[in-house]
C-alpha cells in the first residue's frame, strides 16, 4: 500500500477560524452594552452548544468521509429513552449511562452496514433509518415524557455531565475534549487519512487498499457513540425523557459543518472548522437575538449565513486546489 | 453478494417492524371483541382522532385518554399525528373518512380549512367532532356536531390574569411591563389565540407592550437557548410566558441561566410537564393551565360512541384548570402520563 502522508490541520480552517474571529468581534462590539460578551451569556452557551455540537462532530467525520446520517434525529431521543428505562429499572446512573454506549454504537453499526451493503444513498438509507427508530421508539415510549429529576439530582452523573467546574459548564469542556481527541484521530493517524481518501476518491482508495466499508461504518458508530452520550447529558440536564429530544439535529448538524468548510462531496473539511461552524452558527442565532433582531427573523439570517459561508468555503477550496495543483 | 446482504438486512428491519407494529396493538386489539357483551359495549366500533400534533408529550396524554376510552368500551381507535403540517392532516383526515369509521374527531386549527372535509364526512353519513382546536367562530364557522376542549382565549387570559395578579399584589409597575410570550410554533392557532387571551388580561391591567417570540420547534434544547438569549437581551421583561407545554417546561431553565432571581421575572404558561411541575415547587413559575388533553382524548371516544347510541352531543370545556404550587399535589404524580 503507498504509504499515505499524515495531515496536519489543514488551511481549510483557516477561512472558517476568519470567520469566527469577525462574528465574534461583531457582537461582541455591536451588542447593547457588549451582552455577548456578558458572563451569563457566554455561560449559557457554553451548557447548550455542546447538545448538538458533540455530534455534530462525528457527523463532519462522516461528511469528509463522503456520506451523511439523518438518523441522529432518532437514536438521541432513543438513547435517553433506554437510559431512562435501565435507571429506573434501578441500575444505577453512572452505570447505565456506560450501558448505553454499546446501544448507540450498535444504531451506528446497523446505519453503516446498510449504506456499505446496499450502496444506496446514505442519505436515504439514513431517512429510512431515523423514520424507522423513530416509528419504534413512538410505539415503546408512547411520546410520554418521563420524569427521572429524583434519580440524577444531586448524583454523580449529574456532576460528571451537567455540573460546573470553576466558571465552566462541563458540558463545553466535554465538547472540548471530545474535539481534540477526534481532531487527533482524523488530523494525526492513518485512519484519519483513510477517511479524507475515502471522502476524497473511494475507487482510488480502494485501489491503494484502503477497507472503504470498515472506515465508513466505524464513522457511523463514532456517531452513534455520540448520539448515546449527547442523549444521556440532555436527559440528565432536562431532568426527563422527551420524545422531542434531538428534532432538528440531523439538518442543524449539516449547517454546521458545512459553515465550518466541510465539503458536501465529502474529502475536505477539519475539525478545527467543524468546531469553529458549530460556534459560528450558535454565536449568530445568539447575537441576532441580542442586538434585538426580532425573534422570527433569527431563521432567516442563519439561512442566508450558511448559504454565505458554504459560497465563500467554496471559493477557498477552489483556490486551494489550483494552487496545489 | 454485498447488495443481496444488504437487501437480507433490510428485509431482517421490515419484518421486524411489522412484527413490533403487531406488538403495539394488544391495548386496542384485546378491547375489542368479538360481540358486543356487557363489558365491551362499543366492541366492533371504530374511531379516529386527526390531530395535528407531533412528537411533543401533549399528545401522548390525549393518546393515553383515547386509550383508556377503548379499553373501557371495548371498541378501537386511532390518533392520527401530523406533526402541524396543515395538507398532511386534511390527508390523514380523508384516509380517515375512507377507513368509514364510527367517528372522527379533528382538531380544527384553520377557519376555512375544515369547513368542507367536514361537511363531507358528515353527507357521508359519519359524525365528526373538534377536539383541542375549535373554529374560532365555533358551530357558526364549522359544522362539525360538537367541540370537546380548552376555550384557548379563555385559557390565555386565565394564565395571564393569574401571573399580572400575583405581580400587581407585590407592587410590579405595570404600566412599564413588557410580556413576551415564547411559542414552539407562533403561527398555530393555539398561539395566535392564547396570546389574543393574555392581551385581553393585559388590557385590563394596563399593560401595553407585548411579543410573541418564535421558541424555534419542539426541541428543548433550542428552546431553552432561544428563551435565555432574549431574557439577556431584554432586561426589560417583566412577564416571560409559555404558549405551550414545551416552552413552558423549560422557564424555570431559561430564567436561571439568565441569572434571574424569582419573581424578578414572572413566569407562567401551560401544561404540566416535569419541567413545568419544577418550576412551580421552586417558585420560578408562577401558574400553569392545565388544559387536561387526557380528557380531550378520553371524551373523543366517549362522545362519539354515546351519539351513535343515543344521539347526544354535549359541548365539553375541558380547560382552564389553574396549576399553582399550592394543588401541585396528584399533578406532580401524574404530570406526563394522565396530565
Amino acid at each position: 500500500m503507498q504509504r499515505l502522508r499524515l495531515r496536519p490541520i489543514t488551511i481549510y480552517g483557516l477561512n472558517t477560524a476568519l470567520t469566527f474571529i469577525v462574528t465574534f468581534l461583531i457582537f461582541s462590539i455591536f451588542t447593547p452594552d457588549h451582552l455577548f460578551l456578558d458572563p451569563r451569556n457566554l455561560a449559557s452557551m457554553a451548557k447548550l452548544t455542546p447538545d448538538i455540537g458533540v455530534v455534530a462532530l462525528g457527523i463532519g467525520i462522516l461528511m469528509i468521509a463522503g456520506e451523511f446520517d439523518l438518523s441522529i434525529a432518532s437514536i438521541i431521543p432513543f438513547c435517553s429513552y433506554i437510559f431512562t428505562q435501565l435507571i429506573m429499572s434501578g441500575i444505577e446512573p453512572v452505570l447505565a449511562f456506560i450501558l448505553v454506549f454499546p446501544i448507540g454504537a450498535t444504531f451506528g453499526l446497523i446505519n453503516g452496514l446498510l449504506v456499505v451493503s446496499t450502496g444506496l444513498p446514505s442519505f436515504i438509507i439514513t431517512l429510512s433509518t431515523m423514520l424507522f427508530w423513530k416509528g419504534l421508539l413512538f410505539g415503546l415510549s408512547h411520546q410520554m415524557p418521563i420524569s427521572i429529576l429524583k434519580y440524577v439530582s444531586d448524583s454523580s452523573i449529574e456532576k460528571i455531565l451537567v455540573g460546573q467546574v470553576g466558571p465552566f459548564p462541563v458540558q463545553i469542556l466535554w465538547f472540548l475534549l471530545f474535539a481534540v481527541v477526534l481532531g487527533l484521530m482524523l488530523h494525526q493517524s492513518k485512519f484519519g487519512n483513510w477517511i479524507y481518501a475515502t471522502g476524497s476518491n473511494q475507487e482510488a482508495a480502494r485501489a491503494m487498499g484502503i477497507s472503504v466499508r470498515t472506515v465508513k461504518t466505524v464513522c457511523y458508530m463514532i456517531i452513534g457513540v455520540l448520539c448515546a452520550w449527547v442523549a444521556v447529558m440532555q436527559s440528565v440536564r432536562l431532568g426527563s425523557f422527551a420524545a422531542t429530544q434531538g428534532i432538528g439535529f440531523e439538518l442543524k448538524t449539516i449547517a454546521a459543518v458545512v459553515v465550518g468548510g466541510v465539503a458536501l462531496t465529502g474529502g475536505v473539511g477539519s475539525m478545527l472548522g467543524i468546531v469553529l461552524g458549530i460556534f459560528i452558527i450558535r454565536i449568530v442565532e445568539n447575537g441576532l437575538i441580542l442586538l434585538q433582531v426580532p425573534v422570527f427573523g433569527v431563521e432567516l439570517f442563519i439561512g442566508v449565513a450558511v448559504v454565505v459561508f458554504v459560497l465563500l468555503n467554496g471559493f477557498v477550496n477552489r483556490r486551494m486546489a489550483r494552487l496545489n495543483s | 453478494m454485498k447488495k443481496k446482504y444488504g437487501l437480507f438486512l433490510l428485509s431482517i428491519l421490515m419484518v421486524l417492524s411489522m412484527l413490533l407494529s403487531a406488538c403495539q396493538q394488544p391495548t386496542e386489539e384485546a378491547a375489542s371483541g368479538g360481540e358486543a357483551t356487557g363489558g365491551s359495549p362499543a366492541a366492533g366500533q371504530y374511531y379516529r382522532l386527526v390531530t395535528h400534533g407531533g412528537d411533543d408529550p401533549f399528545w401522548a396524554v390525549v393518546q393515553q385518554g383515547m386509550r383508556d376510552a377503548c379499553a373501557e368500551l371495548g371498541c378501537d381507535a386511532d390518533i392520527d399525528l401530523a406533526g402541524g403540517d396543515l395538507a398532511n392532516q386534511q390527508k390523514k383526515f380523508e384516509e380517515a373518512v375512507a377507513s368509514k369509521p364510527d367517528g372522527i374527531a379533528v382538531v380544527i386549527n384553520d377557519d376555512t380549512a375544515w369547513d368542507k372535509p367536514v361537511e363531507d364526512a358528515l353527507a357521508a353519513g359519519i359524525p365528526v367532532i373538534g377536539i383541542n382546536n375549535d373554529d374560532t367562530q365555533g358551530v357558526a364557522g364549522n359544522a362539525r356536531l360538537g367541540y370537546i376542549g380548552q376555550s384557548e382565549r379563555r385559557a390565555g387570559y386565565m394564565m395571564a390574569f393569574k401571573v399580572f395578579s400575583e405581580a400587581e399584589a407585590a407592587g410590579v409597575d405595570m404600566a412599564n411591563a413588557h410580556v413576551a410570550m415564547f411559542a414552539e410554533v407562533p403561527g398555530a392557532a393555539y398561539a395566535q389565540v392564547r396570546s389574543a387571551g393574555v392581551k385581553d388580561a393585559m388590557e385590563e391591567f394596563g399593560i401595553t407592550s407585548f411579543e410573541l417570540a418564535d421558541a424555534g420547534g419542539l426541541e428543548m434544547t433550542t428552546v431553552e437557548s432561544r428563551m435565555t438569549d432574549y431574557l439577556v437581551a431584554h432586561p426589560e421583561t417583566t412577564f416571560l410566558m409559555g404558549a405551550g407545554g414545551i416552552c413552558t417546561d423549560r422557564l424555570m431553565s431559561a430564567l436561571q441561566a439568565a441569572g434571574k432571581e424569582k419573581n424578578e421575572v414572572w413566569a407562567a404558561g401551560f401544561d404540566a410537564a416535569p419541567g413545568t411541575v419544577e418550576g412551580l415547587k421552586e417558585g420560578y413559575v408562577t401558574n400553569s393551565i392545565d388544559q387536561q388533553q387526557y380528557l380531550q382524548g378520553y371524551m373523543a371516544v366517549y362522545v362519539l360512541y354515546l351519539y351513535n347510541k343515543y344521539g347526544l352531543m354535549p359541548n365539553i370545556d375541558t380547560g382552564g384548570y389553574l396549576i399553582t404550587a399550592e394543588n401541585l399535589g396528584l399533578i406532580e404524580e401524574l404530570s406526563g402520563t394522565y396530565r
